[in-house]
Order: C-alpha cells, then structure tokens, then sequence
C-alpha cells in the first residue's frame, strides 16, 4: 500500500492540477447561478487528497534511497527533454509541507476572502503555486525547474494582481513579474549555457559532472552567477528584493503561501544546484554577500515598517538570505532544515497578523495596539510564531539556527557573528510587532476586535501546534543532533541573541517609557531603510527610465528616420508619377501604372532565356 | 492531392463570388466558412497520410507548363512547408470566422480571402523557383484590396506602402531567381535541379543579399520593417491575422527554402552578420513595442520581434535551431491571430485600442472578463512563459543557436525579457486598473465571437503542454537538410556538446574552435 503511494507519488501535484482546472470553470456565468464557493471547496478536497497521499507515502520513503522515475516528454533532433522524478523523502517532505500549508492556507482563505467574488480565479492561482511546487520539489532537473518557476512568475502576477483595480496592487504585480522575470532570464541564460558544457539537466547527473569538470574559470563564473541570479529573484535578494514588498498589496492568505514556501521555491533550485555553483568560488563569495546584505538590511528595514505586512515580507528576504550564507558554505542541509523551520514558523506569523488586520481594517502598526486581552488565541499564535522562527531554544528555529552557525563556527567566524546580528535583530522586529498589535492600550482600530471566524482563527491554531511540535518530530527522524554533540557555547549565544533582541524590543515597545513612534535621533538614517534603502527611487532613475528613453528613442528613430526615409523615397516617386499623369488624375491611376510597369518588367524577365539564346545565336 | 489546396479555395472563391446579391452577408461568411472547412479537412487528411519516415518531397505533382522557360507546375511538401500548411488553412477559417458578421461588399471580400488561402499553399507548395515566385507575387493585388477597400484609419496610404514594398520584394526575389539560373549552367527553375549546383562564392554572396533583402521585406526585418505597423493597423481583423499569421511566414520560409538551402558556402560566410541582423531586430522590435500608446500597433511590432528569432535559428543553422524556427513560426503564427482577434474583439466592444483610455476590462460585470483572461494568455505565450506553445519555439531557437552564436542567442534572451515589458504594459493597462463606470456600457460578446479565440487559445496550450505533436513533422526533413548541409560546409562551433551517457559519468566539456572552411 505504502509502496504503491510512493510509486505514483507523481500523482501528488496533479491532485491540485484537476482541482485548479474545474475550478477555473467558475466563469461569471456559473458565478451568478452558484455563487463562488463551490471553486474554492473544490481545491480544498483536492489539497487535502495532494497532502494524503504525500503522508501515506512518506513511511515508504524515509530511511531508503530515493527513487528516480522519468516521464518522457519531447525528444527533439537529439535534445532529449524527458522529465526526471526523484521520489525521496526530502521530495516527499517537501511536497508534505506545501500541500500542509496549502490545505490551511486555503481554509484560511475561506475564511478571510468571504465577501471577496474572486474566488475561482484566486483558488486556482493557490492551487496553480501548489501544483508548481510540488512538481518543483519531485522534479529532477534544472531544464523542468526553470520551467516551473517561470510559471509561477506568472501566477505572482495574477495573484499578486487579484484585487486589480487598486492602482498599487497594478504596479506591485508589475513590479513582481518584472523583477522575477529578470531573474528567470538570467537562469534561462544559465540552462542555455550549462547544456553544452555538462550536457545534462539532471540534477543527479550535473553532481556527477561537477565532480570531475574542468571548465575554463571564467566561463563558470559567469555561468554560476548566472544561475544564481533566478534564485535571487525568487527569493527577494538585493537587489530583486523590491517586488516581495510591493507583493504585499495581494490577499492575505496567498501571502501566507508566498512569504512561507514560494520564495524558498529559489532556495530549493540553489540547493538542487550546490555541487555546480561550487565549481566556482568567486558564485559562492557572491552568494554569501548578497545573503549578508540582504540579512542585515532586511531586518534593519523590516525595523523601520509601519506596515507589518511588509515588515514581515522583509522578514522573509531576512532568511532567504540566511540561506544563501548556507548554500554559499555549502551546507545544503542546514538550508534545508532552515526552509522547513522557517516555512512553518513564517506561516503561522502571517496568518495571526492577517487574522489581525481582517478585522481592525489597517495593517499600519501604529494604528494597532492593546488586543492582548481581545485576542488571546491570535496573539498566542503569533507568539509561538515568533519564537519558531528566531534561535528560541528547544523550537524549530533554534535548531536551524545553530546547526548553520555550527558548520560555520570552524570555517568562517565572521559569518557567525552575522547570523547572530541577524537573530538579534529579528528578535527585535518580531518582538517589535508584537508589542504594537498586542500591548500597550487600544486604539480606534482596535476597541472592537474579536477573534475571527473560525476558519481564520483555527488554521492559525493548528499551525501553532505543528510549529510547536516540529522539534519532537525532528528528533523522532533523527535530524536533530544529540545532547552531547551539541556546541554549547553556540547554544547559549544564540539564546542570548534571542533574548537581548526580544528583551530589547520589549523594553523599547511595551509601555510607555518611549513615546511612539519611536524616532532614532538621525532622521536620514530612519527613512534609509523605512524607504527600503531608497531602492524604489534607484530603480525608477536607472533601470526604469533607461528603457523608457531608449524605447522612446526607438520609436522616433523609427517614425522619423527609418520611416522618414522610405517616405522620401515614395514621395519622389510618387512626384515622378504625377508628372506622367499630367497633374489631374486620381492616385488609383498611378498605382496601376505601378502594377502594369511591374508585370511588364516580370514578363520582360520572364521570356529572356527565350529570347537570350537567340540574341547569342545573333551576334 | 496537393492541387486541391491551390485549386479548391480559388473555386471556392470564384463560387462566393458569384452568388447572387440577393444572399445576406452573413450567409455569405457562413458559406465561405464551410468551403475554407474543407481546405482544412482536406490539410488534415493530408497530415495523416505524411510519412514522417520520409525526409523528401512528398505527394509530388508535376506538369510540364512552359517547358522552354523552366517554369513547370511541379508541386510537393515536406516538414518545412507542413506545418506551415497547416497554419495557412487554419488561420484562413479563423479569418473569416473572426470577420465581421455585416461585412460590406461581402461576396468580394470572403472571395478576395479564399484567393490568398489558395496563393499562399501554392507558394508553400512550389517546387519551382518561377512558381514560387508567381504565388508569391500573385497575393498581393487581393492584400492591397482587401487593405484599401475594408482597412480602418488611412487604409490608403497603409495599402499602398505595403503594394510599394511587397512589389519590391517581389523584384529582388525575381532578380536573384534569374541569377540563379544565369550563373549555373541549368536552364530549368526546378528547385531540386538547383540542389547539386554550386556556383561561385562571389556570385552566391551577391544573390543571396538580393534574396535576403527580398524576404526580409517579406518577414519583415528591421529596417525593411515599416510598412508593417502601418499596415498591420489599418487592416482589419481577418486581414491583419492574414498577414501576420500567414503571409509573413512566406518571408521565413523563403530564407530557410532558398537562401539557406541553395547557397550553403555563401551562408556560412555572412552568419554571424546575419545573427546580429537578428539581434538588432529581436531588441528594435521589442523597443518600439514598448513606446507604442495603440495595442494593435503594439501586437505588429511584436511580430518584428518575433520574426528575428527565425532569422537567429537560420543563422545559427544546426538541427535544433531549424525545427525550432519552424515551430517558432507556427506557433507565432497562433500566437499572433489570437491577439489580433482579441485585440480587434476589445476595439469593437470598447470603441478603442488606446492604452491611454482603455482599462480595467477583467471587470467580471461590466468589462470583458474572458476576453482579458484569453489575452493574459495570448500575451504571456507571446512573451514566452512556458506551458504555452511560444516557450517551447524559443527554448529550441536558443538551445539550437547557443552552440553556434552564444553571445547573440544571450542577447536575443533579453528580447524575451523586453516583450514581456510591453506585455505587462498593454495587460496592466487594459485588463487591470479601474473601470470607468460611465463608459463601460459594452456590447456583449457573444460565442460565435469567442469560439475562434478559443479554438486558438485550446491549440496554443495543448502544443504547449504537448510540443511532440508540432515538432515531429518536420523533423526528418530538417535532419536531413542539416546533415546534407554540415557535409557541404560545417558551420564554426564554439561547443561541441557531449551527451552523457549512463555508463560512463565522466566526461569533459571541450571549449574548441572546429576548423571553419
């Protein structure tokens, strides 16, 4: 039985498929008769069967050695495009978790888009990004991955662009295509480039080349960096970072899916990658750098957002960044149980501010604030959310976190230190938002806050309580290390990062020892990085305008010059018509004196070979 | 067989022409409709007897017509014109289908569209230099009409400019075609016949040019491109997928048929040129697409963009790149009816083509939901997101052409990148933004309406999601061409890919110059 799930697991992201297919039958006119629900219970059977069958495969899997199906596709003047499956337990992990998040993400959305008549073109977006992922996570080549990516970038935009007719969600979903659009081309360049060096997609295969490749230096590099810059654009990286915080004008619950899982659609890609990306070190050094930057400067400006949806969307940036660091050290399994701690632990922080700002209509922090006491169950989530995503000792977080720093204890210090700044400041931002929507006293906003319908209020819950026993899990799979292997020393300074960032934030934040909002005494540096480091500005000035001048220039380039010219031309000989018409005649007549000349050169050509032999036979 | 393609829908045309007045215009459509069916049917039936085992010319036809001239009726089809075939039938129906229903004069007009149908399969068909050459010129009086008597704004002058620079194109192709014979020692236009001939490279060079500047009129390339947006905008719906669809293939067909094919050394020489002709044009289409305030002229510019991947793939001449140029062209072909119809569909419904005015049209109430949903989709496969037919052409232009032209393919990458620009533009502004309440009083769009977009839209995902279906019928044929081609005269490759094989893992990759002749 067990078996035979594992064996057709590739039937895991065809479940949501059929459900987003009927459910884009939903059209205005079925609307009318059975209203919108029906598309959206659709998708949720359909997400709950996807997550069954991942769970009734997985005890199959775990403990054995993966196992490759292929699925032939295109076979094409020697290119052979078959598509390679890898059905392991990290693949089916994987795909447990999407579909996991999905199936409460989309009870979730129920609940939260009640009023919304969206709902088959939303709940087929959601379904579009589970089936995406899951076949992102059991495909087992760059060729499909790029495929399944570019795709998705598609799907941002649509879902980004739900609520289409508020000018911000138009630029935001833009905005996010554009940018993972530049990203997906430089990986296309990669795929492109990578075939006729390895002459393969297989991941499995690509490993193996790696090992003994010797390709010029340069031409590595360029193809790292290349590879690199998709994973970037996905994972909201500076600088493609720009798009994750405009995406937040989409609905909530596609939120929760796109902060948690679809940006570690990169991450995952990277780690596919690692054993290549490592055949250049000059790809890791940029790996880890644009991870550090993007980790620092993400909290600092996750710090200075008024806005929690967007300061948790740089939250996110935050740990992809993180994993950058782990795969540029080539710790592809420290990234991997960082996605998993993170996925869980974001989600669920998502969730309890989204069940938050349903209800008090603003997601500006400073106009929350006292709904302790009002909405215990939510801020309880957002609690154990916080605490599974910092290093909070004994939850998911803490053992990611440490198992990072401690394959970079040895190697690199530096890169220790960041990643406890990192968890300092996280501490600090999590704690910060915390303080805003929970303590202190109740604003406007918030006087009449209750808890939510139960379809918001109970996905949140039980996400608690996955979040909460994932480190039992981890240890009941052996992935967690043993007490006495434990690096102590690490253990108790990313305790201590914890608490001095949350200790902090709370003395900063809770009561009112410090009037709000709280100002830093150098105002340039606050809108620094409350304006995400200028980047918007950077953009518009250089990116944007450039092409905007050189289309502009095209285009008059083409009007008046290209154009300009061939109408010089026409008109001269259109003035040499009107000569020969003697002035008084229409047009028509010149453009059949046109035709006539032209059939008579055709003929005049069309009999020279007859006549040719006799000109010879002539002269 | 092969003279019912020509043959039928020149009857055809004869037959709507002489109906009586009395008949209703859309009676008029709805016969036109069943007679191009069965060009359709008759294509198909056709596809189903092709054997792909065959690289060759297939259900030959030959008739001795001017045997002193070199001009014979010889006709045969192989997996270059196939597909292509294939796509002048089905657009043809699409065409009429997507016409007006009250079109005026409308005997003439399906009349006029049926003629094209058959003058185009007959120059897809030719398999000789004069009859190509008289198919090819034969469709430009029934364009120039249909342009000038039913076009939209400043038909004229649009109708004009295209006689102007089709004529042209028809003269240099005609030139080359005589030189030809001229310089080798035949005295017949048969294409096979010209095969084995080899002339000078000098001779070669200055033909080639000639033709290249004729069909690359016809494709059109850039700067031989302006008559395009003029007249893609002033044609109507029908026309406009007539032309882009159809006829701009004739231009590509011609480079691979003939250019490619006949002078091979001469080829190998200007390449490289001719990838960065390609280039230019991959980039200058995409730029000015993105300046464009009108969506129809956005959607022609589009196509300059898109005919310059064909051209970087015969450049680049290795198998990959051939099938994945004629898949491109199919699949543009598709791609570029399906945003003429919506396009035409949004000017008819909404009263304008002006970005400026138009917006939020996915309003589920009062705009055009399925019509934005269909042109999210016609746009993105236009702009090569996978899943959809366009992805698949690209992806093989790129992978075939990376081994020859690596930095030109990377850029032409970019190219990608730019249509998708001006695609979120024309997307952003139609379909989202805010509907204007006071406006938004639309006719509705009813299914004989919708039905051709969809027929469209079913075909470019299923191909999408299924490419064996498209690329199996010119495969042979491309390999064989190929493999007769590298024999003549190997082009320089930079890559030389080594497939892996499972036995043994290990390999290297070889950065090597082959010896270039």
């Amino acid at each position: 039985m067990f078996e035979f799930l594992a064996h057709s697991a590739w039937l895991i992201p065809c479940y949501p498929l059929v459900g987003m297919v009927v459910s884009l039958l939903w059209t205005p006119s079925i609307i009318r008769r059975t209203g919108p629900r029906p598309a959206g219970y659709v998708n949720l059977v359909m997400t709950l069967t996807a997550f069954l069958h991942g769970l009734g495969s997985f005890p199959s899997v775990w403990n054995h050695p993966p196992q490759y199906l292929s699925i032939p596709w295109l076979e094409v003047a020697g290119l052979d495009l078959t598509i390679p499956l890898e059905i392991s337990a990290t693949t089916i992990g994987v795909g447990l978790v999407v579909t996991g998040l999905n199936f409460l993400a989309q009870l979730y959305a129920i609940g939260y888009l009640e009023m919304d008549w969206g709902w088959a073109r939303f709940f087929s977006l959601l379904a579009l990004f589970e089936t995406g992922m899951c076949a992102l996570a059991l495909c087992n080549s760059l060729f499909f991955s790029y495929i399944i990516l570019e795709i998705l970038t598609l799907a941002t935009y649509l879902i980004v662009g739900t609520w289409f007719n508020q000018s911000l969600v138009v630029t935001g979903a833009r905005d996010a295509f554009l940018t993972k659009r530049i990203g997906d081309l430089f990986l296309l360049m990669g795929v492109l480039a990578i075939f006729p060096l390895a002459g393969t997609w297989d991941y499995r295969e690509l490993g193996i080349w790696a090992q003994t490749a010797q390709v010029d230096p340069t031409v590595i590099t360029l193809l790292g960096l290349s590879l690199i810059a998709g994973p970037m654009g996905k994972c909201a990286q500076f600088p493609l970072h720009l798009w994750l915080d405009e995406a937040m004008e989409g609905p909530m619950p596609g939120t929760v899916l796109r902060n948690s899982v679809v940006v570690s659609t990169g991450a995952w890609i990277l780690i596919k990658l690692a054993p290549v990306l490592a055949l250049s070190p000059l790809t890791l050094t940029v790996m880890i750098g644009i991870g550090g930057v993007t980790a620092i400067g993400g909290t600092l400006i996750a710090i200075a957002q008024i806005d929690v949806k967007r300061a948790l969307s740089y939250s996110a940036s935050v740990y992809m960044g993180l994993i950058f660091i782990a795969v540029g050290t080539q710790q592809q399994e420290a990234a991997l149980l960082l996605m998993l701690t993170y996925a869980l632990a974001m989600a669920l922080l998502i969730m309890s501010t989204g069940s938050v700002v349903l209800n008090a209509i603003t997601q500006d922090l400073t106009q929350l604030g006292g709904l302790w006491s009002r909405r215990p169950i939510t801020g309880l989530s957002y609690l154990v959310g916080a605490a599974g995503l910092i290093a909070f000792p004994a939850l998911g977080g803490f053992w990611a976190l440490l198992k990072l720093a401690d394959g970079l204890w040895s190697t690199q210090p530096a890169l220790v230190g960041v990643v406890l700044l990192v968890n300092t400041l996280t501490g600090f931002s999590v704690t910060r938002e915390f303080s805003l929507i929970f303590a202190g006293k109740p604003q406007q906003m918030t006087v009449r806050s209750p808890e939510n319908l139960w379809l918001v209020t109970l996905p949140s819950t039980i996400l608690a309580g996955a979040t909460l026993h994932l480190p039992l899990l981890l240890q009941r799979l052996a992935l967690l290390p043993h007490w006495s292997d434990l690096n102590h020393t690490l253990a108790l300074l990313l305790s201590g990062s914890s608490l001095i960032g949350c200790g902090a934030s709370a003395w900063i934040y809770m009561g009112d020892r410090i009037p709000k909002p709280v100002r830093i005494p150098w105002a340039p540096l606050q809108n620094f990085f409350a304006l995400d480091m200028y980047t918007p500005t950077l953009y518009r000035s250089s990116v944007v305008l450039g092409v905007d001048w050189i289309s502009r220039l095209t285009d008059w380039f083409d009007r008046n010059i290209v154009d300009g010219l061939v109408n010089l031309i026409g008109q001269f000989s259109i003035l040499s018509g009107e000569s020969l018409k003697y002035g008084n005649v229409g047009q028509t007549q010149f453009y059949l004196f046109t035709i006539v000349s032209g059939v008579f050169v055709i003929t005049a050509f069309l009999v020279w070979p007859l006549i040719s032999p006799l000109l010879g036979s002539l002269f | 067989m092969l003279n019912v393609l020509i043959w039928f829908p020149c009857i055809a045309a004869v037959i709507v022409a002489l109906l009586p007045q009395a008949i209703a215009a859309h009676r008029v459509r709805f016969i036109s409709l069943c007679l191009s069916a069965v060009t359709l049917l008759w294509t198909l039936w056709l596809v189903s007897q092709f054997d792909l085992s065959n690289p060759t010319f297939q259900f030959r036809e030959s008739l001795p017509w001017l045997p002193y001239l070199g001009l014979n009726y010889e006709l045969g089809v192989d997996g270059l014109s196939l597909p292509l075939l294939g796509l002048n039938s089905l657009l043809t129906w699409i065409a009429i289908y997507s016409s007006r229903v009250d079109t005026e004069r409308s005997r003439l007009f399906y009349s006029l569209i049926l003629l094209i149908s058959g003058g185009v399969a007959g120059a897809f068909l030719a398999q000789n230099l004069l009859l190509f050459f008289l198919f090819y010129e034969v469709e430009l009086i029934p364009f120039y009409l249909l342009i000038s008597v039913w076009g939209g704004t400043q038909q004229g002058s649009a109708a004009t400019k295209f006689l102007l620079y089709t004529a042209t194109s028809g003269g240099l192709i005609l030139a080359g075609f005589l030189g030809i014979i001229w310089f080798s020692d035949t005295t017949s236009f048969t294409y096979e016949a010209l095969l084995g001939q080899t002339l000078p490279l000098n001779i070669q060079y200055v033909l080639l040019i000639l033709l290249l500047l004729g069909f690359g009129i016809k494709t059109p390339l850039v700067p031989l491109h302006t008559w395009l947006p003029e007249t893609y905008v002033a044609a109507s719906t029908p026309v406009a997928i007539l032309l882009g669809g159809v006829l701009a293939k004739l231009g590509t067909y011609g480079i691979f048929r003939f250019c490619m094919v006949l002078f091979p050394e001469a080829w190998a020489q200007v390449s490289p040129g001719l990838a960065t002709w390609a280039v230019v044009s991959v980039l200058y289409g995409a730029l000015a697409a993105i300046a464009q305030k009108d969506i129809k002229r956005m959607v022609a510019y589009s196509s300059v963009g898109h005919m310059g991947y064909v051209l970087l793939a015969a450049a680049a001449r290795t198998e990959l790149s051939f099938v994945g140029a004629i898949s491109q062209m199919f699949a543009h072909g598709l791609i570029l009816a399906l945003l003429f119809h919506l396009v035409g569909l949004i000017e008819a419904k909404a009263g304008t083509r002006d970005l400026e005015v138009l917006n939020g049209l996915m309003n589920p109430i009062r705009g055009l939901p399925l019509v934005s949903a269909l042109l999210v989709l016609g746009g993105m496969a236009s702009a090569g997101i996978p899943g959809l037919v366009g992805f698949i052409a690209e992806f093989l232009v790129f992978q075939g052409s990376y081994a020859t032209f690596p930095i030109q393919t990377l850029i032409s990458v970019v190219g990608t990148g730019l249509t998708a620009v001006y695609f979120v533009i024309l997307l952003n502004r139609t379909c989202f933004g805010k509907l204007d309440n006071d406006l938004a009083y639309f006719p509705k769009v009813n299914w004989s309406e919708r039905i051709p977009a969809l027929i469209l839209v079913t075909l470019i995902v299923v191909l999408g999601l299924q490419p064996a279906w498209l690329v199996r019928w010119s495969e042979p044929t491309t390999s064989a061409l190929m493999a007769a081609a590298q024999e003549l005269t190997p082009m320089p490759r930079l890559f030389t890919a080594k497939v892996l094989s499972h036995q043994s893992p290990p390999l290297l990759s070889v950065l090597e110059d082959s010896p270039s002749t």
